[in-house]
This record gives structure tokens, sequence and C-alpha cells, in this order.
């Protein structure tokens, strides 16, 4: 081969080598589909956003019985960003109790809802600060756009991980970007994690109505706006599965439903 | 012709680091840290933090031996005047780039196990091929000729132990990226049992897993085999590497022992993965070396002997 055909095949080989094993241009543009343009919706307790048909109610209190495992510690220290956010370290409780409440257990009704819900145009959103998800439970309907934004000076993926929807996985390098998908059918408890940051964790639930709730900090939950029916209710929490019970509704009955998890 | 056999022996050192580094990527699950491709988060320097050190940093060695390989490539073009060894330079060329095409067909596919198996399998043939570069440019290819008889009948055992340990590492990847290797959670027995239970067989992931073991008591009799016959071969230089290769075996069954006891520790799963490779490696070099100092007895005057042989008659 001649010296200049050498040259040739090396300058023409080098970039497609580069390219092959990752290099490339500098490009702005994150791996999202924007979805929705609305304002987010508060998300720290995700619940129904569509019209609800009815004017009974569930409420109750979602316990803990026993000795919850210690809070996990988090080593944080592979993003000097992460580090700098939690100083003294981080921790996180999987099994969050107060005064026998169990905090972020995803409530809704199982089955017993009859009738079409369109989903809201509201998005739902879900932030990601301080390398952790907030909320770490998030609900929505299908088809109700989720909007995912980063607050973090560092860069993150969004990989939920789901069985019956499809998987996504998107980045967004800078602080303040935004990315919007929905979800098309239904399915709960999907995981999301982010691959750079290992430990942040949160789950997206998606049902095709608006009745569901998150117990908040107490362990309390209410869901609003039921008509008249029988229902079961279904608690799932992340680690401790699954709690049922079922519930007569009257029009315009406020019933309580109180579910119990043991140690 | 020096140089060159140099810059090909940097090639195989550099291709086994990156064996080493892509198998950190899977070990620390990292693999999805950055979602795309060619570009990472759309730059070509992201920051270098958590998931994506181990994701571009991949990425980075590995462009740095698809340069190195185009680099041979040109070199072996431009003054080999053996036709076979010009090709074999461009089949690894072709080999890296389809190889850095299937790395980030799997990022932007989200890891299908078909595609990242293909990956983990194809870095060893490259491995393969950067070896038989580096050999084929080496004084003792030159200068040798086969100078004795196969009477340990080498040439074919180390055949076998390539083709073997290569299957293993299949297997291997198989259930690394099917997330098998902890379906047997217990080692050296089996869900408690020197023979498994019946009832857990009936799992895919556990009949992998399974499988990955066995192929290590094959892997482990056909290299003992194959150093039995090289240490018989009368020659060091086909002697050290099987011996080698042996040796090697039983660490990676230690290794393998450790991943599945410390539940997939980064460090001892991704010095199995390198372990792995080494050993093909080696296998692999016993084979082109027995091809080139070895010939084949003559079949016919052995035959002949006993035919004529009064005793036998």
């Amino acid at each position: 081969m001649s010296m200049r055909k050498s040259l040739a095949v090396i300058a023409l080989g080098a970039p497609l080598a580069l390219v092959a094993c990752g290099g490339g241009e500098k490009s702005e543009a994150p791996a999202s589909t924007p979805a929705s343009s609305q304002a987010a919706a508060p998300a720290d307790t995700a619940g129904g956003g569509a019209a609800a048909k009815g004017s009974a109610s569930i409420s109750g209190k979602v316990s803990f019985d026993g000795t919850a495992p210690a809070p996990e510690k988090i080593k944080v220290s592979a993003d000097p960003y992460c580090q700098k956010e939690h100083k003294d370290g981080l921790e996180r409780k999987v099994v969050d109790v107060k005064d026998g409440g169990l905090k972020d257990v995803f409530v809704y009704v199982k089955s017993g809802v009859t009738g079409s819900y369109p989903a809201p145009t509201t998005p739902v959103e879900l932030d990601q600060t301080g390398c952790m998800y907030k909320p770490h439970i998030v609900a929505l309907q299908v088809g109700q756009p989720l909007k995912i934004v980063n607050n973090d000076e560092t860069l993150h993926n969004i990989h939920p991980r789901p069985a019956v929807n499809p998987e996504f996985n998107i980045g967004q390098p800078r602080k303040g970007m935004e990315s919007s998908r929905t979800f098309d059918k239904k399915e709960v408890m999907i995981p999301v994690g982010c691959d750079v940051h290992p430990w942040m964790r949160s789950y997206i639930s998606v049902l095709d109505h608006p009745f569901f709730a998150v117990t908040d900090e107490d362990g309390k939950y209410e869901i609003k706006g039921l008509p008249p029916g029988d229902y079961e209710v279904e608690a799932v929490h992340e680690k401790l599965k699954t709690q049922d019970g079922k519930v007569t509704l009257k029009d315009g009955e406020k019933a309580t439903l109180d579910l119990a998890y043991k140690g | 012709m020096g140089w060159r056999h140099r810059f090909s022996v940097l090639l195989v050192a550099a291709t086994l680091a990156l064996i080493f580094v892509g198998g950190l990527v899977t070990s620390t699950g990292s693999g999805l840290s950055v979602p795309d491709w060619p570009l990472s988060y759309g730059m070509v320097m992201p920051p270098m933090v958590g998931g994506v050190f181990f994701e571009h940093g991949h990425r980075m060695v590995a462009s740095a031996v698809g340069f190195l390989t185009l680099v041979l490539a040109v070199w072996t073009a431009r003054q080999e005047p053996r036709r076979g060894v010009r090709r074999l330079a461009w089949a690894a060329l072709g080999v890296v780039i389809a190889q850095g095409v299937l790395g980030g067909l799997t990022v932007l596919f989200l890891l299908p196990t078909p595609i990242s198996v293909t990956h983990a399998c194809l870095a060893q043939t490259f491995f393969c091929i950067t070896i038989a570069l580096a050999y084929a440019t080496s004084r003792e290819w030159l200068s040798a000729a086969p100078a004795r008889d196969d009477v340990a009948s080498l040439r074919g055992a180390a055949f076998l132990a390539t083709g073997a340990v290569f299957v293993q590492l299949l297997l291997g990847a198989v259930m690394r990226h099917i997330g098998a290797g902890l379906a047997v959670p217990d080692f050296p027995r089996m869900y408690g049992r020197w023979v498994p239970p019946p009832d857990v067989l009936e799992r895919a992931p556990v009949l992998v897993h399974l499988s990955h073991r066995a192929g290590a008591l094959v892997v482990l009799v056909l290299v003992a085999r194959l150093a039995w016959r090289a240490g018989r071969a009368g020659d060091a230089r086909l002697a050290r590497p099987a011996w080698l290769a042996l040796a090697l075996v039983l660490v990676q069954i230690a290794l393998g022992a450790t991943t599945v006891l410390t539940a997939k520790a980064v460090l001892p799963t991704t010095a199995h993965v390198a372990t792995g490779a080494a050993i093909l490696g080696l296998c692999w070099l016993t084979t082109l070396r027995s091809r080139r100092l070895l010939r084949l007895p003559d079949r016919t005057a052995a035959v002949a002997v006993p035919l004529g042989d009064p005793a036998l008659s």
C-alpha cells in the first residue's frame, strides 16, 4: 500500500473508530421527548387528578407493627456534588415509621371502579434534588404526563424498569433540564433508578382511574370522589409488599379503612 | 518487523485491559449510566461521576484500542509481505469497529441479552485475533519451522481446550447478562446439596448457572490434559503457556467461588471475567505454537509397522 493510501485510510478510519467506540461531536440535546409543557402539579402526595364522579371517600392509616429495619447508610462519594449536598452522609429509611404510621405506601382502589376517567393534562412531577428523587412514590393516570426535572448541578439518567409499559432511559446532564413521558398501561410500583447514582430509587404507579393516594409521614391517606359501590383497596409498600381491604360505600359516605403490616 | 511485533503485543495487553474495564461496567451495574451513544450525555467528555466513570471510561479505553488497531492495520498493510497477515490485520479492524457498534447498540436498546452476550464474546474473539497478529510477527514464527513430530497429539488437545474455554466464556456471558450469577447462591454445594434438588432445575437461570459450573470442570480436565501433553512435547515454548493456563484455571475456579460467596463483589467478579480471557489467550497461543512448532507424525509408517508385525497376525 502506498503512503498516500495509508494516510487516506487513517484519515477516514480514525473518526469512524472514535465514533464506533463512543467519541464524537458535542451535542446539547438530551434524549427526551417532551409530551407536555404545562405547569407541574404538586406531587408530594400523589393523588387522583381527574374529575371524580362521586362524593364518598375512604381514609385511614397504614400502620407497621414491629421493629423497622435500621436505616441504610448510603455512600455518595462517587459524585462530589452529591457528597457536598450530604456532608453528614445520607441515610434511607426503607421502612419509615412514625408513631406506628408507615410512610410512602401506595394505596389504591384495586377493583370495583366503573366508568372511564380521562387522564388529567396537568403533569405529575418527579424531581431530582440533592441526588435523591422527590417524591419517593409517584402516582398518575394512564396518559397523564410525568414531568421529570433535574434540580441538581450534576447529571442524572432516569431509567424506569417497568414490566408492562415500555422501558426507557433518558439523560439530563444539566441543572434545570426537564423531560416528559406518559405511560400507556396501568402498572403499580414501577421501580425507577439512576444508574449514575445507584442509591436513587423511586416508584411510579400508573392507574386508569384517579382513586389512589400515598401515605404521609403519619401513615395517613385519603381517597376522595368515589361513587357508591363495593371496592377492594390495596396498599403496596416497596419492601413490605401488599395489604388488602374491602369497603362498601354509599353516596357521600366517609369510610375508614386502616391497614396494617407486621414486621 | 520487530517494532510492529512489539506494537502488536501492546495491542494484546491493551485488549486484555479493555476486557477488564468492560467487565467493570457490568459488575458495577453502570451499563446504562450513559443513556446515549456515540456521545455521552451529548458530550465527548462528560463529568466522570458515579457510573459514568465506568461506562464512559470503557468507551475511552475502547476508543484507544480501536485507534491502536487502526494503526496496526495500516502499518501491516504497508510492511507485511504475507497476504494472510495483512488480511488478519484488516479483519481485526473490522471486528473492533463492529464491537464498538455492538457496544452502542446494547446501550441504545437497554442491554438486550443477545447483543450484550455477542458484545462479550466478540471481545474474546478480537483478543484472539490480536494474539494471532502478535505471534505471526514474532521472531519465533518467522524463524521456526516444524522441527519435531506431534507425538503427544498436542495440536488437537490445544484446539479442543481453546474451543472449550470459548464455550465456557459464552456460557459465562449468558449467565452474567441474564442475571443468573447468583441463581445458585452457595458454593461448592448447590442449594445445600452436592446434587441440586430437582425442582430448582426447572428454572432457566439455575440451569445456565449450573452449566457454567459444569463447564468449569470440563475446562479443568481439558486444560490439564493440554498441560500434560505440552509437558511431554519437550519444548518449553509449548509447556509454559499450557501450564500457566492450568494454574489460571485453578485461580479462576477460586474467583468464581468468591464471586458467588461475596454476592458478586465488583473486584472478584471482574477479575473472573479478565482471567477467563487470559486462559483463552494462553490456550489459543498454545494452539498457534503447536501448529507452528510441531508437525503431524507420519501415520502411514505408524500403521504399516503393526500390520506387518507377525505377533499381531
